[in-house]
């Protein structure tokens, strides 16, 4: 799969072989910046698409540098690609995740308004990991709803052992 | 194979799998890392030199220490919270591969602290909020803009009210009539009363 490079990302690429290094004062900051940038995006595409070595190379072949420098880009992007593609991995979207769950088992033995009870009730606290953000929920249920809650959960974990999902995970693998 | 101090199920895989690591420690020497991993869990600080001096002989490496760490604070914690006693547990270990001095070593220092530990746990289970401080004042109406002449006492309480994981102390403020106070005790009252019959 070839990179489709455009045009203005191609002219701040353009200016990359004469800029040298930091000491050239004659370039111009702004060229230096947009030449760092598209170098960065050459980089992120190319591994976000996990671009062979071949398609790499005859996607910056467009922009007509010496073969030195295509080498150094090509080294650059295989060097660097594990890397830059599992940071990309981790700005995905997320959603809240399970990190904890503290339970207690209570009875209510009177209230207020009745006495003599026997009540038993569950109390939950869930802890939720979202984007470094821990947030905690109090939940309590009595056993009947626990109970369903479980064979729920239970019948869930129960849908990974049937012909269906074993199909998909045996051809994902 | 069910376990007492697993709470009657299996017992984890990794905890099987770092039994012959434990074993490869001198039975006294594990004995003294017992003792700092009980430092840990009861709250004090843990000497993690100590524990890395008297691990070299066995040549552990750091990924080593530290998993022998983890299943001793395992063993420890998981013992106490199912309230096992410590022969059963060392037969227990012994029936996992751990050599019987290393067993019997780990339950001596188990069983001294037992209560100790327990006690810690206890507090540590899950509490939605605390009560702190409770402040009140009795100041006596003498007049208002509706009424000349109220004469009546009112309560003012502050309640400090403990968030149990940020620490954060929230102070609830109320002003109660005298009747209503009143009242407000008598309930307390019987809700205390009925605390007692239970303890």
């Amino acid at each position: 799969m070839l990179l489709v490079l455009s045009a203005e990302h191609r002219a701040h690429l353009g200016c990359l072989p004469r800029a040298g290094g930091a000491g050239k004062l004659d370039i111009g900051v702004d060229t230096i910046q947009r030449g760092v940038e598209g170098l960065t995006y050459l980089l992120t595409e190319s591994s976000k698409l996990m671009i062979s070595e071949i398609d790499f190379q005859d996607s910056i072949h467009v922009l007509g540098f010496s073969d030195e420098l295509n080498k150094s880009l090509l080294q650059l992007y295989l060097d660097n690609r594990k890397e830059i593609r599992s940071i990309l991995g981790e700005l995905a979207p997320r959603l809240p995740s399970y990190h904890n769950l503290e339970w207690r088992l209570d009875v209510q033995l009177a209230s207020r308004s009745l006495r003599q009870q026997i009540k038993p009730a569950v109390t939950m606290k869930l802890y939720l990991n979202q984007n470094e953000d821990q947030t905690a929920q109090v939940l309590q249920t009595d056993p009947a709803t626990l109970l369903h809650l479980i064979q729920q959960l239970e019948q869930a974990l129960g849908e990974m052992k049937t012909n269906h999902c074993r199909r998909i995970v045996r051809n994902m693998k | 194979m069910r376990f007492r101090f697993c709470g009657d199920l299996d017992c984890p895989d990794w905890v099987l799998a770092e039994i012959s690591t434990l074993a490869k420690i001198s039975s006294v020497k594990l004995k003294l890392i017992c003792a700092q991993v009980l430092r840990d869990l009861l709250g004090e600080p843990m000497e993690y030199e100590k524990i890395l001096k008297l691990t070299s002989d066995a040549k552990l490496e750091s990924g080593d220490v530290k998993a022998t760490i983890a299943v001793l604070g395992f063993i420890l914690s998981s013992a106490a919270k199912h309230n096992v006693d410590s022969e059963s547990l060392s037969s227990e270990l012994q029936q996992l591969g751990l050599p019987k001095e290393h067993a019997s070593g780990l339950c001596r220092s188990y069983e001294e602290k037992q209560s100790s530990l327990q006690d810690s746990l206890r507090a540590c289970s899950l509490r939605l909020s605390q009560l702190g401080l409770v402040r009140w004042r009795v100041d006596y109406t003498l007049s208002s803009s509706e009424l000349q002449e109220v004469n009546e006492p009112l309560v003012h309480l502050t309640f400090n009210v403990q968030n149990r994981e940020c620490g954060r102390t929230t102070a609830v403020s109320m002003t109660v009539s005298a009747d209503k106070f009143r009242v407000l005790l008598a309930e307390l009252k019987q809700a205390q009363t009925l605390m007692n019959t239970l303890l």
